[in-house]
């Protein structure tokens, strides 16, 4: 365990050190600016439409996923560009408890991160309608969705120095893309496991963004279930690629 | 297999045939050797395959053929084998943002020892005055010496060091060649280098590796002995190469003589007697040198000519 923490511990400085902390959190502070300045003499309930049809996607199309994106394949890219990995790998750790770490750590960056654009922006509209009911709903979809970017960009940072790279393609054509043409794919669309959660939490009375969710049902049990089981497959992908690939 | 000098009696890593290829790269091929108690020096050009052969042994690199296996295991397959075992690798495998006492703490952490070693390692590479800076402004020397505290934290039976003593000042490389020898009294210490004098200074038994293939293995002195037959060429310019080519054909310690323009290539088994020759029969041709160089005095060549001799 003190191996496992250590891992921990180590990755989230190196991933939230220097100028990437910068341009995340100023990335971060887009939604709340946005909504802030949006909202401005407008009546509670346009605040909340607007809250909804411009902070929402902006967290969970952008936000989200870019700093999931990065942290992500940084959490074992970095190691693996740096030569550290070898550091870390000849060590009397299971690989797995190594991939374990590296998800942790990275998702929890991921969170940090995404939680706290997501606080800000929610308390910029909460400020002007007294009313906080979107904050948690706001906070656990965001909160699931960062965890599933983080997931899968944890193995495709292991696999090539390109993951961002195509974590952007992936962001720009798929998400935003093609799985808003066709709902039947909405399924294969990870800021979208996030969304329902939020969906799903809210109350009737904001209960909006059914377009977006496509074939998707909200709620936040089956959102945090998908996490679980893209956590579980991303850790046994990674640790499996650590045992069998060469580590040069 | 234990009468060779690649081998000893009582193994802690045996490397069995083992080859490993990158592509269509041979890095190393079908090498056989074992290492145990004491410091075994591995010695090569740069990109003799010397660092493949260290990866392969840590169990970072799959051999491509045959086998090793590390205190009776696969580590690939036994992390737990770990615990007994440290590798120094050549690469800055470092973290910058950390100091080095966190650096070694985290090696410490993560080998499952006390980390109240922590100090003691710092100390033994004579760290301790930088220890509380972030690695990130180090030196390469103090980077290496970083490295090798984290390695000697976690009290390993079995030490890989791959070029350790690279980027150090004289007196850290004697210090740390103390320290390497007095590690190998009840360890096994492996320590790569691309210095014959280095390895000299350290180790009691060398294998020497160029190409992927085990060139000479042994004690120094047997080293030493194998490249005492080694022809030397030299390379000799003057205004009448093709006049003193005859003269030196004549002499006994010549072997060839080659001419090129106004080059002369020549292969030789007694250097100092070449030198002496050589302006005698100029003077005497009438004839000006203006070089006298050795072609081929570079570690590499040696050992070259060593695998083609096996």
């Amino acid at each position: 365990m003190t191996g496992f923490l250590a891992i921990v511990r180590v990755t989230l400085r190196q991933l939230l050190g220097g100028k990437r902390l910068i341009v995340l959190g100023l990335l971060g502070a887009i939604p709340a600016v946005v909504v802030w300045l949006a909202t401005a003499n407008r009546v509670s309930s346009d605040v909340l439409e607007t809250y909804n049809e411009s902070a929402i996607p902006t967290l969970f199309l952008i936000v989200v996923p870019i700093t999931s994106i990065v942290l992500g394949s940084a959490s074992l890219g970095d190691e693996r560009r740096d030569g550290t990995l070898s550091f870390l790998v000849v060590r009397p750790i299971p690989r797995s408890a190594i991939a374990a770490a590296k998800l942790a750590a990275a998702a929890l960056a991921a969170v940090i991160v995404s939680v706290l654009s997501g606080a800000l922006a929610s308390a910029a509209v909460s400020i002007r309608t007294s009313d906080w009911s979107t904050l948690v709903p706001t906070l656990v979809g965001l909160a699931i969705a960062a965890g599933c970017y983080a997931a899968v960009f944890l193995v495709l940072g292991h696999l090539t120095s390109r993951a961002v790279l195509i974590g952007l393609v992936y962001l720009f054509l798929w998400e935003t893309g093609i799985s808003f043409a066709a709902p039947s794919l909405a399924n294969i669309s990870l800021f979208r496991i996030g969304l329902t959660a939020y969906v799903g939490m809210l109350p009737e009375s904001q209960a909006v963004l059914s377009e977006p969710l496509g074939s998707l049902t909200p709620g936040a049990g089956g959102a945090a279930l998908k996490l679980l089981i893209l956590g579980a497959l991303a850790i046994a992908t990674a640790a499996a690629l650590l045992r069998t690939r060469d580590i040069t | 297999m234990t009468t060779s000098p690649a081998f000893v009696s009582d193994p802690t890593i045996t490397v069995d045939r083992m080859s490993k290829w990158f592509g269509q790269k041979v890095a190393v091929s079908d090498l056989s050797c074992s290492f145990g108690t004491g410091l075994t020096g591995l010695l090569g050009p740069n990109g003799a395959g010397k660092t493949t052969l260290l990866r392969v042994i840590a169990g970072l690199l799959r051999p491509s053929d045959g086998s090793v296996t590390l205190l009776g295991a696969n580590p690939r397959r036994k992390p737990a084998v770990y615990a007994s075992v440290a590798l120094v690798p050549e690469e800055d495998a470092v973290y910058g943002f950390l100091t080095a006492r966190q650096f070694v703490r985290y090696a410490a952490q993560l080998s499952g020892t006390s980390t109240d070693l922590v100090d003691k390692a710092i100390l033994d590479v004579e760290l301790a005055d930088a220890a509380d800076r972030p690695i990130s402004g180090f030196s390469k020397g103090m980077r290496q010496r970083a490295k090798v505290a984290a390695a000697l934290v976690s009290e390993p039976t079995v030490l890989i060091l791959d070029e350790p003593l690279n980027g150090t000042d004289p007196v850290q490389r004697a210090k740390l060649i103390t320290t390497f020898r007095h590690l190998a009294e009840k360890r096994t210490v492996i320590v790569s280098s691309h210095v014959l004098a280095e390895v000299e200074r350290m180790a009691d038994r060398v294998l020497a590796i160029v190409d992927g293939k085990l060139a000479a293995a042994g004690d120094i002195s047997a080293i030493r002995q194998a490249m005492s037959d080694i022809p030397y060429r030299v390379r000799v310019e003057t205004d009448d190469a093709r006049r003193i080519a005859g003269s030196l054909m004549t002499v006994d310690h010549v072997s060839s003589v080659a001419v090129d323009g106004d080059t002369l290539h020549i292969e030789t088994d007694d250097l100092s007697a070449l030198g002496r020759s050589v302006p005698e029969l100029a003077r005497s041709a009438d004839a000006r040198v203006t070089a006298f160089e050795p072609e081929d005095e570079s570690l590499e060549s040696v050992f070259r000519y060593l695998v083609r001799r096996r």
